[in-house]
C-alpha cells in the first residue's frame, strides 16, 4: 500500500525539517537531563516513541467521541497511562536503566511534544496517520537525544556507549575528559550548537 | 456539542478501561519487578563489599544470587552485640524485632574480608536507604552505597555515583580511644593536613541537607552495631 503524501510528510517531518526539539524547541527538560550516556538516551527515545506513538493512535480513535470540553484531561489520562505501563515495563525488564532514568520517565507525561501531538494532530487526523505522526515525532526526538548523548559521553566520558574509545595514550599525553560535559550547560552548548547547524543546513527563516 | 451526561459517562469509561488495563498490568509484571529490586539490594551488599561486575561475570540476576550464596555469611545481632543463633535477616519483622540487626559478612577461604550493615534516615526530600561495609577490623569503612532515594538528581543523587561513594573507603569511624565517632561529610573539599581528616570526607555542593542526613543516620545506625563491632575491635587489640 503506497502512502499518500500527507501520511508520508506526518511521518517525514518532524525527523528533520519540523523537529520537535531542534525546530519546535518542545521536550528541552528531558533532553538535558538523560543525555550524559548513550544508553539512558536510547532507552528514553524508545520510551517517548512507544507512548508517544500509542498515545497518537488512541486518541486518535476516540477524537469523535471525545467531548470538547474534556478532551484535554482525557488526553492526558491516556497519556499518563502509556507512561506508567512504559515505566512499569521499563522496572520489569531494565531495571538498572529505569534506575537511572529515575523521574524522566514518569516526567514523559508533562513532555509538551506529547501533549501538543494529541492537541494539533491526532485530534484532527484519521488512526493511521496518526501512528504515523506519533512515531515521526518520536524518532526526530530521539534522534537528537542521541545525538546530544554521543557527543556528551564522548567528551565527558571519553566512552561510546560504555566502551572507551579514547585511547589510554591521549590521557597520558595530558588530555582531559570535558567535565563540563556532564554538567546540564554540556547539553545546552551541543544542543545549541545542533539547533544552529540544522538552522543553516535546513535554511530556516524566522518568521 | 455534546451533553452533559455524556460529557460525565465518556469519562467515566475512560477511567474505568484505562485503570483495568494498567491494573491489568501491574498485576502480571509485579513479580518480576519485586525480583529486581530484591536483586538490586544484594547488588549493593555486594558492591559495598568491595565486589563489582566483569565482563566475565556479568550481574544478572542468577549471578548475583550465586555469588550471594557463595560468599556472604548472614547472621543477627542483638542490642548488646551477641549473635542470634538461629536468626537470619530475612526472619526480622520490623514491626517486632526492634533490637535486632542484620550483618552481612564475606567471607573467602573462611577469612573475614569485611561486614556490611543497612544504613537509612532522612535525606533532603525523604528516606534514604543503603548499606555501609565496615573492614575486619571493625573501625575502618569498607564502602558506602545507596539502593533507593529520592534526592535531587546532580545534587543530593550524587550519593550514589562512585566518586562520593569512593571517599568513604579507609576512613575511620571510630577515635583514638576506640570510642564511636561516626564519619561526617564537610562542606567542600577535606582538608587532607588536618588531624581530624581521618573521619572527614568531601561533602556534595549544593547538597547541604542531604549530607547531614547522612551525617547523623550514618551515626545513628554505627550506633545500634557498636556493641558488636566493639567487640571485634578488642579482640583484635588484645
Amino acid at each position: 500500500m503506497a502512502l499518500s503524501k500527507k501520511s508520508k510528510t506526518a511521518f517525514t517531518d518532524p525527523l528533520m525539517s519540523n523537529n520537535p526539539i531542534s525546530l519546535q524547541v518542545l521536550g528541552i527538560c528531558s533532553a538535558l537531563a538523560v543525555t550524559t550516556k548513550l544508553d539512558t538516551a536510547v532507552v528514553m527515545s524508545f520510551a517517548v516513541i512507544a507512548v508517544l506513538s500509542v498515545s497518537n493512535t488512541v486518541i486518535s480513535i476516540l477524537r469523535k467521541m471525545i467531548p470538547a470540553k474534556v478532551r484535554i484531561i482525557v488526553q492526558l489520562s491516556v497519556i499518563a497511562s502509556m507512561v506508567i505501563l512504559t515505566d512499569m515495563v521499563l522496572k520489569a525488564f531494565f531495571y538498572d536503566i529505569s534506575k537511572q532514568l529515575s523521574v524522566f520517565v514518569a516526567l514523559i507525561i508533562t513532555n509538551c511534544i506529547i501533549m501538543g501531538r494529541a492537541e494539533a494532530f491526532a485530534m484532527q487526523n484519521g488512526p493511521g496517520r496518526s501512528l504515523l505522526d506519533g512515531l515521526g515525532n518520536g524518532l526526530g526526538y530521539g534522534l537528537i537525544l542521541i545525538g546530544v548523548a554521543f557527543f556528551r559521553e564522548l567528551l565527558g566520558f571519553g566512552t561510546i556507549y560504555n566502551r572507551q574509545v579514547i585511547p589510554e595514550s591521549f590521557y597520558q599525553a595530558g588530555y582531559e575528559n570535558m567535565g563540563l560535559m556532564v554538567l546540564s550547560p554540556g547539553a545546552f552548548i551541543i544542543l545549541g550548537l545542533i539547533v544552529w547547524a540544522q538552522r543553516i543546513i535546513g535554511k530556516v527563516e524566522e518568521e | 456539542m455534546h451533553s452533559n451526561r455524556y460529557t460525565l459517562i465518556f469519562a467515566m469509561a475512560i477511567t474505568i478501561v484505562l485503570a483495568f488495563f494498567l491494573s491489568l498490568a501491574d498485576s502480571s509484571l509485579k513479580d518480576k519487578y519485586e525480583k529486581n529490586v530484591e536483586v538490586d539490594i544484594r547488588k549493593n551488599i555486594l558492591l559495598s563489599l568491595g565486589f563489582s561486575p566483569t565482563d566475565d561475570l556479568p550481574w544478572t540476576n542468577e549471578n548475583v544470587e550465586s555469588i550471594f550464596q557463595n560468599s556472604i555469611v548472614e547472621f543477627v545481632v542483638d542490642n548488646s552485640g551477641s549473635i542470634v543463633a538461629n536468626k537470619f535477616p530475612q526472619d526480622i519483622d520490623p514491626n517486632v524485632d526492634l533490637n535486632l540487626y542484620p550483618i552481612y559478612k564475606r567471607v573467602s577461604n573462611s577469612i573475614t574480608e569485611g561486614y556490611s550493615i543497612p544504613i537509612s534516615g532522612k535525606g533532603l526530600w525523604g528516606t534514604m536507604f543503603g548499606y555501609f561495609s565496615i573492614e575486619p577490623d571493625g573501625a575502618t569503612a569498607k564502602g558506602i552505597t545507596f539502593y533507593q532515594h529520592i534526592e535531587t538528581p546532580g545534587l543530593g543523587g550524587e550519593v550514589d555515583k562512585p566518586w562520593f561513594q569512593n571517599n568513604f573507603v579507609g576512613k575511620r569511624f571510630v577515635d583514638e580511644n576506640g570510642t564511636l565517632i561516626g564519619i561526617q561529610t564537610v562542606k567542600g573539599q577535606v582538608d587532607e593536613t588536618s588531624k581530624e581528616a581521618y573521619h572527614l570526607v568531601d561533602g556534595i555542593s549544593g547538597a547541604t541537607m542531604t549530607s547531614k542526613g547522612l551525617n547523623q543516620y550514618l551515626l545513628k545506625d554505627l550506633k545500634l552495631y557498636d556493641p558488636y563491632f566493639s567487640k571485634i575491635r578488642t579482640k583484635r587489640n588484645g
